[in-house]
């Protein structure tokens, strides 16, 4: 193992990390706010991922516009399916087992509508950069990375910045917090569960341009990433979003290192025994101070 | 009395399957069926009776399926043995998932998701055992005090009984004193402890049952397809059979059965849709979860309710006495 392995196992971690918290972050928003266990976040970045390709596909576009039209397609997939079925769901105040089901229906419904829209071939997103590699250090770092890591660093700040700062922001905040106090402080609970499925596909799309430019979009690229996600998210410790961020690229970094370092075919089982152990060692998750209720 | 009509009518029914429908490959279709039924029927002890929401039966599964292929084609292991061997091997897996039992909801849903990605990595590399993505092939038919079950009638049969001693062994276990244990801990889980239920016992003990069940499935399943491959076992049987428990009613064993069939049955009549099919088996999936609170069992008397409250004007009397059933 040399230090340039190192770099670029940090580098290439950050990245793919980065892309976990991104979706981790829809997960716990979602959670906080309707305590959904949202099985078709990873869908949401699929369909970012695909929007974002085929604008591609029509004219040749800066980066930047390729990632704002992942994300436009992610928000607008979240917005349909919160308003056609999950809003439904919760007027008809059947359990929330069954939403959560339903969820992992929605997730097969936008899986096979992306099949029949992109075909079931993984899709090759065109190179994004066309920079060389970049010399960090003397070592080279492939640009692709760097600019997922700066991408996803500048997408969670923005989030954060929007909860802290924007009227909105604090508004569903407040209403995942205890829905009946914002209720009576005159903010539409209803308003702010749409908004936070928005945000949630808002930041899933984003995702989905970045891990497709990484590698390649499919139909199919999804559930498996979300629910790594959402191992991320539990690591971290479901429910809060300094959790997500942080067992994302936690969660980014033992994946990367253990298929370096350990062995590429158990590099899953290796995150999946991590997390079990923290789980059982402090149950609220690593980055939780003790005693907050999550 | 309207009940045992109602059962020996299912027992009939079920009995009658492979003789009115002679196609193999429908045959073949009601034993896979009858499988997922015995693994929503495991899951919904878990689910259902104890509030446990595991995201791991695909592991134990799995499990079963592999133990039972490799017992009887490489050690010529009989199949009754093999089979039941699958089961304990299945269940003695679960120990493993002792320490995570006492998690919370969405952590152990997490964590047995978890436990079934390592098992299925197991399954996928450790080529000397399991045959690796090459699967594993020729499984022997299962053969049963001499007799060789050689058609999917026979192996219908086979399915059928064992699924009916699982539904039978469920039913008393859940009206004993460990379901009862069960419904406190899944209503309250801090009275129960001061009632003096032990609760990491009673949930662990929980996820053994499910698990033996599982590996018992399993078997069933590696003589019955005759080909393993790991990716039968991934998360994503897991939550197939989540679904089936979910979509054929939450704490009711008829229920899960009824969720396997549909969930295993659905996809196949479908076939005709085409590319369409998974699209409308998803639509269904979030159709029935938004009519019923109980799933499919409970639509059943929520249908007959209303048929009799729509004729409630003539006999007020029952409508009352349908409500005092529920």
């Amino acid at each position: 193992m040399s230090s340039e392995q190192v770099i670029q196992g940090i580098i290439g971690g950050l990245a793919i990390g980065c892309i976990y918290s991104l979706i981790a972050l829809g997960i716990t928003i979602i959670i906080r706010a309707t305590e959904i266990l949202h099985f078709a976040q990873g869908e949401l970045m699929m369909v970012g991922a695909m929007a974002g390709l085929s604008a591609m596909w029509m004219t040749d576009l800066p980066f930047v516009i390729v990632l704002l039209v992942g994300m436009i397609g992610g928000g607008v997939a979240a917005i349909t399916i919160e308003l056609s079925i999950y809003r439904t769901l919760r007027t008809l105040r059947v359990p929330l087992i069954n939403v959560i089901i339903s969820t992992l229906g929605v997730s097969l419904i936008l899986q096979n509508a992306a099949r029949l829209i992109w075909g079931s071939e993984p899709l090759r997103y065109p190179p994004l950069f066309r920079a060389r590699g970049i010399d960090i250090a003397g070592y080279a770092i492939s640009p692709q990375l760097v600019w997922i890591v700066i991408f996803g660093f500048v997408m969670m700040a923005l989030l954060q910045l929007f909860f802290r700062y924007t009227r909105l922001g604090i508004a569903m905040q407040a209403a995942a917090q205890d829905s009946e106090a914002a209720q009576l402080m005159g903010i539409s609970v209803k308003k702010t569960t749409t908004y936070t499925f928005v945000v949630a596909g808002i930041m899933a799309g984003a995702a989905g341009v970045l891990l497709g430019s990484l590698f390649f979009a499919s139909f199919n690229m999804g559930f498996l990433t979300g629910i790594k996600a959402f191992v991320a998210a539990t690591l971290g410790g479901l429910g809060s979003l300094t959790g997500a961020m942080l067992g994302g690229i936690a969660f980014g970094l033992i994946e990367t290192f253990s298929g370096v370092f350990i062995s590429t075919a158990y590099k899953d089982a290796v995150g999946m025994i991590v997390l079990i152990a923290i789980l059982l060692l402090a149950p609220s998750g690593i980055f939780i101070r003790a005693g907050r209720r999550v | 009395m309207q009940s045992a009509t109602v059962r020996i009518l299912v027992v009939v029914l079920f009995v009658a399957a492979p003789f009115v429908q002679t196609n193999t490959y429908w045959q073949h279709v009601f034993g896979v069926a009858l499988i997922g039924a015995i693994l929503a029927l495991g899951l919904q002890l878990l689910v259902g009776m104890a509030g446990l929401l595991s995201l791991g039966q695909g592991a134990f599964y799995g499990i079963g399926a592999y133990v039972s292929a490799v017992l009887t084609l490489r050690f010529g292991v009989p199949f009754g043995v093999a089979f039941l061997l699958a089961g304990a091997a299945a269940a003695l897996s679960s120990l493993l998932l002792v320490p995570i039992v006492k998690l919370p909801g969405s952590s152990l849903a997490v964590a047995t998701l978890g436990f079934n990605i390592i098992i299925y990595l197991v399954m996928l590399n450790e080529e000397w055992a399991t045959g690796g993505s090459y699967g594993m092939l020729n499984v022997p038919l299962p053969r049963i005090f001499g007799f060789e079950l050689t058609t999917e009638r026979d192996l219908y049969f086979l399915i059928l009984a064992v699924t009916g001693a699982v539904y039978l062994g469920l039913d008393r276990l859940t009206h004993s004193r460990f379901g009862r244990a069960l419904k406190a801990i899944s209503q309250d889980e801090d009275a129960a402890r001061a009632c003096g239920i032990s609760i990491i016992l009673y949930k662990s003990k929980c996820f053994l049952v499910a698990a033996f069940t599982a590996g018992l499935a399993g078997s069933l399943y590696a003589h019955h397809a005759r080909y393993l491959n790991p990716n039968d076992f991934t998360f994503n049987k897991s939550i197939e059979i989540l679904i089936m428990v979910v979509v054929g009613g939450l704490g009711s064993l008829p229920g899960a059965v009824i969720g396997a069939i549909v969930i295993v049955l659905t996809p196949e009549l479908l076939r005709s849709s085409g590319e369409l099919r998974l699209i409308l088996f998803g639509a269904l999936v979030v159709v029935l979860m938004g009519v019923s609170r109980g799933g499919i069992a409970g639509l059943a008397p929520a249908l007959l309710r209303s048929i009799a409250r729509f004729r409630a004007p003539a006999s007020g009397k029952a409508v009352e006495s349908a409500e005092v059933k529920q």
